[in-house]
């Protein structure tokens, strides 16, 4: 062959009867095109939900989850295997779209440096991290198996053996026609040439048997990636379509602002069947890569709940394919919508088919404590909180369908605007003694609104969170005053429960009270307080400045305004993140500058966006747990393994688990208790009283600042 | 089947009890920052009501004496389940007492659209007399029921479980009846959805005066005087059980309970 030639090779070298090539592509587009519309029909029940906007935004964020794959990416190892063999997928695709081009198109793109570098050296090298990504996962599943990833174990076989053998295959094939053409360019195609040198060390030295062997190889090389796309839709391989859909079309609202719904005038309140949920809702279902990293951080699965937040995606999902009609229909008959055939066993039927009780268990929905850890996870972005939160909407408004001690909650945010059934304190009682606290109706406009939180007003321990605050916004000179009595609770625990109606009911008459005050600036001790007022009641026309307690402290630390005695006693200190102040609002740096102002600061194995929750959000404080089935104790363990004598928290749900689990947890591990403390009663206890009694700062430091 | 629930809206029992206090003049309690809520067993006793309307069908009317704030606690009625409800609205009530309610309440029964069962909580949670579902019953001369928990049967005669001690005993009552409702795990009272409580804030609420029931102010007067109300102190007492060993402390210990027969 001329040494001057273009690089290129014949396409269909050594293959007769070509036209049975479409001959199979045929049936094989048929199964796929027929899966991929029945999915793709299924997310058309969904109800409509503008998920387009800021498409710029989102083309980045694709580009960054998507194709670089970020999100998969955090999880080392897995990620670099996934990255490997969905990359050289992708290559190989293109690389066969090439072929594609030229000889059904006759498009001459097979030739030069296109045909060197890229289909022959890109292509060649993309297959072998191929291999190298697939043999990594099959070996995870079947020789390391952790939990997460015992879901489908046979589908997953399927799926990557079959991948592997394709690529093996395709590499056996591309080896032989080297050996067989002596290519010259054989060796821009490294593994295919070593491949090809391999087969003949091996004894296939007889051009006719390598004829022979590489029509057989093309051939089943041929059937195996027509297999695998027929496959495709029919298995979790589909998420390589749907994922990029999901990251495309996310949530780009704040995590902490929960979906709003339209009440009055709605047919239905909250999410009864499948056709309930919006068509991304539907699409989330299909994007799931059954990757199992929610399973692995939901803190309801880990102490035994009945939710794991995988198997709620795959039972939705497995719903909506249809699948779940044989196993539910008799029971499921009576719940079907009016005006549906029973007979007809369609699409429409199973959208009608009602979700919790038959493909859900109830238990399952109500174990969620809202704390977002796997939607933080996920790597293709689906929403499993909003969904949750959306059938729970539906069984308390419209069915009333709720246990007997959340229902009191419920019950006491109506009666009496707090939901601590049986407290004996009120508002106002923190503050009886403390002459710097007055409510706004004596102060009239100030800088600062101190909004208390039923859960550090109503209750005798958190209510030192309070006073340790006032007392540093004293010292610090902060003009500042509360609510008082006025102040209902912001709707928080309503909302997370599922009633809605409720929680706009509290919200209005809140955002009435504070638009009537005046008041611009708002210091939250709770997180959930933080939350609902800063992202949840601007759509419902309140707009505020809040801020955190910590972070209001941190600056104030930072400031020089507020003298410290130095590190305290019991250092070191180790922090837990509130679900709602860290994951939901990106709070992490605040609190860990007041640990490390205070002591020394131990990392639990679990913090920041892996933080593990205290067992009390969505609802869940008011809500029974099952004898070893509680989360505070489970976190409270996480915290004892740090050996720190001090918890600090930043949230009075937190405060009141973690003290109640701590005692369990230290029982268990035949130990004293930590102390459990809000970061506002560390830094008052740290406060130094004579520097300030002094008068600080002093003087020549440039005075109080007004 | 036509249930009549006579419910009465009273001060929130759950405010902590400091915050519980009586106007000397008046001899009233203060409302203070309390909610007013349904009276507890009258929340019972329209659970009860309308286990009975979703199983012998029919319709519940609510009726209630009171002041302003009354169609709150009608309408949280309604939004359980109740189909109508009749609001005794009259300045001249303002002082009245059990008897007065009970001639009101009675009288409203009698225009009402011939009620089956008229339902009453045990006692009111305020003032704990228990006295109006028994005037009632009398002043329409019905048979009265006490201290049931629940109803069996779809017509007359109609079964009402009625507590008794240690168990609970069978009364089969000709209608039209009365009963007076004690708590119990079968009525706890449902929560109200969403959707009812929108409906309910759109139902009518029937107004009735004295004059509509044809009652003179001079029927409806206070006929007992109460002389004095208070907030009872509570006073704590200490005994120091005392005794040579753990075990002889313990024994005084039981000794002590037993005579003030706490065990």
């Amino acid at each position: 062959m001329d040494p001057m030639a273009t690089p290129t090779r014949e396409v269909f070298w050594n293959i007769e009867h070509t036209w049975l090539v479409y001959v199979l592509l045929y049936p094989t587009a048929i199964a796929f095109v027929y899966g991929l519309g029945r999915r793709v029909e299924g997310w058309f029940m969904g109800k409509p939900q503008i998920r387009w906007d800021r498409p710029w935004l989102r083309l980045k964020l694709f580009l960054r989850d998507g194709l670089a794959q970020a999100q998969v990416l955090r999880e080392r190892r897995a990620g670099l295997a996934h990255l490997a063999f969905s990359w050289g997928f992708l290559v190989l695709t293109l690389a066969t779209v090439a072929v594609f081009l030229q000889h059904d198109l006759g498009i001459p793109i097979l030739s030069g440096n296109f045909y060197l570098y890229f289909q022959s050296l890109v292509v060649d090298l993309f297959g072998f991290a191929a291999i190298i990504g697939v043999v990594y996962v099959l070996y995870q599943r079947y020789v390391v198996r952790p939990p997460r990833l015992t879901h489908g174990v046979f589908s997953d076989g399927v799926l990557l053996v079959g991948f592997l053998v394709a690529l093996i295959q395709g590499y056996v094939v591309e080896g032989l026609r080297i050996v067989a053409t002596q290519d010259p360019w054989g060796i821009w195609s490294p593994v295919g040439y070593a491949t090809g040198q391999l087969l003949v060390a091996l004894g296939v030295r007889e051009l006719p048997l390598q004829l022979a062997l590489h029509r057989f190889f093309w051939w089943t090389h041929l059937v195996t990636a027509f297999a695998g796309n027929a496959y495709l839709p029919y298995s979790k391989a589909m998420h390589l379509l749907v994922a990029p859909l999901s990251l495309f079309f996310r949530e780009l609202e704040p995590a902490g602002r929960l979906r709003p719904m339209e009440i009055e005038g709605a047919e239905r309140l909250g999410v009864k069947a499948l056709s309930d949920f919006t068509w991304k809702d539907l699409l989330d279902l299909d994007a799931c890569t059954e990757c199992g990293r929610c399973q692995e951080v939901c803190p309801a699965h880990a102490v035994g709940k009945p939710l794991n937040p995988k198997t709620f995606i795959l039972d939705l999902q497995r719903q909506m394919a249809g699948l779940a009609r044989e196993e539910v229909t008799p029971a499921v008959r009576p719940a079907l919508a009016p005006g549906v055939q029973v007979a007809a066993a369609t699409l429409a039927e199973d959208a009608a088919l009602e979700i919790v009780g038959h493909s859900i268990d109830p238990e399952v929905i109500w174990s969620c404590t809202t704390c977002n850890a796997c939607v933080e996870v996920c790597p293709v972005e689906i929403e499993h909180v909003a969904k949750i939160i959306d059938l729970r909407r539906y069984q308390v408004m419209e069915e009333a369908a709720i246990d007997e001690t959340p229902q009191q909650a419920l019950q006491g945010l109506e009666d009496r605007a707090h939901p601590f059934r049986g407290t004996q304190a009120s508002r106002a009682d923190w503050y009886q003694d403390l002459p710097y606290v007055k409510t706004l109706a004596e102060t009239g406009p100030v800088d600062y609104l101190y909004w208390v939180g039923c859960a550090v007003a109503l209750n005798e321990r958190t209510q030192r969170t309070a006073r340790a605050l006032a007392r540093i916004l004293h010292a610090a000179g902060i003009d500042f005053a509360v609510l008082g009595e006025e102040e209902v609770c912001t709707g928080d625990p309503a909302r997370r429960m599922g009633n809605e109606y409720l929680f706009e009911l509290l919200a209005r008459q809140n955002i009435d009270t504070l638009q009537r005050s005046q008041v611009t600036r708002i210091i939250t001790t709770c997180p959930h307080c933080y939350n609902t007022l800063k992202n949840e009641y601007g759509a419902l026309g309140g707009l505020f400045q809040v801020v955190h307690h910590t972070e209001l402290i941190e600056e104030l630390l930072a400031q020089g305004r507020l003298p410290l005695k130095g590190p305290v006693d019991r250092s070191p200190i180790t922090l837990h993140d509130p679900c709602y102040l860290g994951r939901y609002n990106g709070v992490y740096q605040a609190p860990r500058q007041l640990v490390d102002a205070l002591g020394e600061r131990v990392e639990m194995e679990r913090s920041r966006a892996r933080s593990f929750c205290c067992g009390a959000g969505g609802g869940r404080y008011f809500m029974d747990d099952r004898p070893g089935q509680r989360v505070n104790v489970e976190r409270s363990r996480q915290a004892l393994a740090t050996g720190a004598p001090t918890v600090a928290t930043a949230c009075p749900f937190c405060t009141l688990m973690l003290e109640d689990g701590v005692r369990t947890a230290a029982r268990e591990a035949g130990r004293e208790a930590p102390e459990v403390k809000d970061l506002a009663e560390l830094v008052a206890e740290a406060l130094d009283e004579e520097a300030l009694a002094a008068g600080w700062p002093p003087e020549e430091a440039g005075g109080r600042r007004a | 089947m036509h249930v009549v629930v006579c419910i009465k809206q009273i001060l929130d029992p759950e405010i902590p009890p400091r915050e519980f206090q009586v106007d000397p003049q008046t001899k009233r309690a203060v409302r203070g920052r309390a909610s007013l809520v349904i009276s507890p067993f009258d929340l019972n006793a329209l659970e009860v009501a309308v286990q009975l309307k979703e199983r012998a069908g029919g319709r519940v009317t609510v009726v209630s004496l009171g002041g302003e704030e009354t169609p709150e606690a009608l309408r949280r009625a309604l939004a359980m389940g109740a189909d109508e409800a009749v609001w005794i609205r009259d300045g001249a009530l303002e002082a009245t007492d059990a008897s007065g309610t009970a001639r009101c309440l009675a009288a409203a029964i009698a225009k009402l659209d011939e009620p089956d069962l008229v339902l009453f909580g045990r006692q009111a949670g305020d003032w704990d007399q228990g006295l109006v579902g028994p005037m009632v019953a009398e002043a329409l001369g019905w048979p009265l029921v006490t201290n049931v928990f629940q109803t069996r049967g779809e017509n007359s005669p109609l079964e009402l479980l009625q507590q008794a001690e240690g168990g609970y005993r069978v009364v089969a009552a000709t209608l039209p009846a009365a009963a007076t409702i004690t708590n119990h795990e079968a009525n706890v009272a449902r929560l109200p959805k969403v959707r009812e409580i929108m409906l309910a804030n759109r139902k009518p609420i029937t107004q009735w005066s004295l004059g509509d029931l044809g009652l003179a102010a001079d029927e409806v007067a206070p006929r007992v005087v109460v002389e004095a109300l208070a907030v009872p102190v509570p006073e704590g007492h200490c005994t120091f059980i005392e005794g040579e060993t753990a075990q002889e402390k313990a024994q005084n210990l039981a000794r002590a309970l037993r005579e003030l027969k706490v065990i």
